[in-house]
């Protein structure tokens, strides 16, 4: 190749940024940070079904329903609550969050009994339930020691969060379910003298824990829980036997979970006088003032349901692959992507038989791609779906050139510079619609939360766009350039 | 390309779209009736009804594994070269999914697992169901948008639909289930076959010359391209069967139909139907 065909090449500022995003991807892949022992792969973000390991997806039973009422929303509420027989919280003015599953007939039933309508149902939790969810699930998968874990919460536009996704990447089906399952064991426990303590109670004898607090006109946080008669009686003799109750702070209560001190203070003044007299089954610990308290009081309050979820879930689906699955999974892509390539290399170069034509759409091809994923390992996770949108790239990608090429050698001739650009934004005409279609019809699946599908979609979108704007427009310059030497 | 002899100039625009028409009906009489029968158009796959997809490799002969797997709701067992089988099971409680999980570790300690539950299903179902109207109605704004003319747009619109409709039949027939692959196969198709009507309808509306040569033209490339988008799809179904890669098959399979049936619609009943606009607007009835 001549120097002034090379000069002709770079002259257009497209086929510039064409060789600069790929070298810019090439580098973001394989060299920051270096990841020279992470395979061909580099630093892309594989899915879960590549690189092996178990999901899990959570529904809730418990709905979110917009109401409309006459009466005062809180003891509308509190209402409701008697009446469903279910926690029934406020979340906003006119949304009250339902613990419990219930169709929309029946609650539209019994809102009517309480003097209300239901506006909208939908089945899911608010978003701050959503949030103590993800959080209790984070800490419990902590506990587990898995190493690398996802938790999202995945939400309709009404913001009512509808489902939570658990990814254990390397973990198998079994720990996924028990992230679930399993419950901590929590109890409580008595200092005697020292750094001694003595058994009091487990959490079987919570029987409820409320949502953090403030105490009536103070800035301090606190959660309370209910005991059973039992547990109650227990607490009272421990304070009592231990002399908890004359000298409170010598005698710190000591929360465990799991083994583990979570939470430790002493008797409140009042509290030791009440327990004094009788049995006291509401009991509320203070966690200190303002943000730092709340976040204290969430912990707490996580702590006190003993990794136990505020709302009942249902496991709505799940999945595992093992990790030599995923590594052949891996491989058997890669293979895909490069077969289809040569595949496509062998018929365009049956049609066109000239390889300063097919070498170009070739090395074009493999351009989108290579920046293609340059710019995926930023922000979309490789799944299976998302390499069968970069084979869709591919095709469509060649598709787009063969109509630039028939486009620009109209008739065999090689046109004069005049002729050229009209005819190559003619073909850029046609790819654009062609291309808008495209990114509209998967622009659904990219909004929606089809789980699996959304990856496909955005790579696809992604794959389009730069094509259009970048490599498919360079690559016409390109052909020009070399043709009319 | 020479192996191919569809001289497209040569037929009258009432022969071009007959077989189309022809096929679209039936598949429209064909996915109506499983609609009646069965409340879906198309077979829903476990991603929509619920159920559990195992993939695995093993030696194991279909019976064996239906022996070994006795006391569960085992629907199906597929099987591909490289001993591949992919197993599909009716919709399990938790309880029974541990178990069945359990018993698959046992012996199989390499196969992946799918597990989809039914409410889930159901919500994807709907999901999946606005997604190919959204994608749709999308597509045909674009399509009226770009060329400003009710009838060439029509066609447009009606070929991608076809397309759709054809294949749907198409994926019946040959009992491929709609799941999340699939859909996403379906909707690619409507990006994928406007290509060719596009391409089509631009150059017959846009360009000057005779009316035979910018069809011939745009027939000339519109070919290489859906060969070429075809290869592609080939390539990755042959890898993707041999691979076991469940997801990649489903969509490349429903791209082979879609973009065969994609030839058909755009060169019979799209270019069908912009031949008869342009001569019968022209005022040139023969």
């Amino acid at each position: 190749m001549s120097n002034s065909t090379l000069r002709a090449v770079f002259s257009d500022w497209r086929v510039v940024l064409m060789t600069i995003l790929v070298a810019f991807s090439l580098i973001s892949i394989y060299f920051v940070p270096l990841s020279f022992n992470q395979g061909v792969t580099g630093n892309l973000q594989l899915g879960l079904d590549l690189e092996g390991g178990a999901w899990i997806q959570l529904g809730f039973n418990s709905e979110v329903v917009r109401f409309d009422t006459d009466r005062d929303a809180s003891s509308f509420a509190a209402d409701l609550g008697g009446r469903l027989d279910a926690e029934v919280l406020l979340v906003d003015e006119d949304r009250l969050e339902i613990r419990k599953y219930y169709t929309q007939e029946e609650l539209e039933a019994a809102f009517e009994e309480a003097g209300g309508t239901v506006v909208a149902y939908e089945r899911g939790v608010s978003e701050s339930t959503a949030d103590d969810i993800k959080r209790i699930l984070e800490d419990k998968i902590n506990s587990l020691g898995t190493r690398d874990a996802k938790v999202n919460t995945l939400s309709g536009m009404s913001g009512v969060t509808k489902y939570i996704r658990i990814e254990l990447a390397g973990a198998d089906i079994a720990t996924a379910q028990d992230v679930v399952g399993q419950q901590g064991k929590f109890e409580i426990r008595i200092q005697t003298s020292g750094n001694a303590t003595e058994h009091v109670l487990f959490g079987d004898a919570i029987t409820s824990v409320s949502t953090p607090s403030r105490e009536p006109g103070s800035n301090l946080w606190g959660v309370g829980f209910t005991l059973n008669d039992e547990g109650a009686q227990a607490f009272r003799n421990a304070a009592l036997t231990y002399g908890a109750v004359d000298n409170p702070e010598a005698h710190e209560l000591v929360m465990l979970l799991d083994d583990n001190i979570v939470y430790s203070a002493p008797l409140s003044p009042n509290l030791a006088g009440d327990l004094r007299v009788s049995t006291v089954r509401s009991l509320s610990a203070s966690t200190g003032v303002g943000d730092e308290g709340l976040k204290e009081a969430k912990n707490l309050e996580i702590h006190l349901r003993a990794g136990a979820l505020p709302v009942d879930v249902f496991i709505a689906g799940s999945g595992y692959v093992p990790a030599a699955l995923g590594e052949h999974f891996k491989t058997m892509s890669i293979l895909a992507g490069i077969i289809a390539l040569l595949a496509v290399g062998v018929v365009v170069y049956y049609r066109y038989r000239e390889p300063l034509i097919v070498l170009p759409m070739i090395g074009t091809n493999i351009a989108e791609i290579v920046i293609l994923l340059g710019i995926a390992r930023f922000i979309q996770q490789l799944d299976l779906a998302a390499i069968a949108g970069i084979i869709a790239v591919l095709g469509t990608g060649i598709d787009q050139l063969v109509i630039i090429t028939d486009e620009v050698l109209y008739e065999g001739g090689i046109p004069s510079p005049n002729l050229y650009q009209k005819r190559f934004l003619r073909a850029l005409g046609i790819i654009v619609v062609a291309a808008s279609t495209t990114v509209i019809a998967m622009l659904p699946l990219a909004l929606m939360d089809l789980s699996s599908l959304r990856g496909f979609a955005i790579v696809t979108i992604l794959g389009v766009l730069i094509g259009v704007f970048i490599t498919r427009p360079a690559y016409g310059k390109v052909i020009m350039a070399l043709l009319s030497r | 390309m020479g192996f191919f002899t569809y001289d497209i100039s040569k037929y009258p625009p009432a022969h071009m779209v007959a077989l189309p028409i022809v096929l679209l009906g039936l598949s429209l009489i064909f996915l109506s009736f499983n609609t009646l029968t069965t409340g879906l158009p198309v077979d829903p796959g476990i991603d929509f009804a619920g159920g559990v997809g195992v993939t695995v490799f093993t030696p194991d002969s279909k019976e064996g594994i239906e022996e070994y797997f006795a006391g569960f709701p085992l629907l199906s067992v597929g099987e591909s070269i490289n001993d591949g089988k992919y197993l599909v099971f009716e919709q399990l409680d938790e309880e029974q999914f541990r178990a069945l999980t359990a018993r698959i570790e046992e012996r199989y300690p390499d196969a992946g697992i799918d597990q989809i539950g039914e409410t889930f299903g159901k919500t994807l179902q709907s999901q999946a169901l606005l997604a190919l109207l959204f994608s749709f109605a999308g597509m045909s704004v674009v399509v009226f948008v770009a060329f400003r003319t009710v009838i060439p747009s029509i066609a447009v619109v009606l070929s991608a639909f076809s397309d759709i409709v054809i294949t749907a039949a198409f994926m019946n027939v040959l009992g491929i289930s709609l799941t999340l692959g699939t859909t996403a196969a379906l909707l690619m198709l409507i990006g994928y076959s406007v290509d060719s009507d596009i391409l089509l309808t631009s150059k017959l509306l846009k360009r000057k010359g005779k009316l035979d040569e910018k069809l011939e033209g745009a027939f000339r490339t519109g070919v290489i391209m859906t060969t070429t988008t075809l290869t592609a799809v080939a390539a990755m179904f042959v890898v993707s069967s041999i691979g076991q890669i469940i997801i990649i098959r489903d969509i490349s399979v429903v791209l082979l139909i879609g973009l065969v049936v994609d030839l058909m619609n755009t060169w019979m009943l799209n270019s069908g139907l912009l031949k008869w606009y342009l001569t019968a607007s022209k005022g040139g009835v023969k």
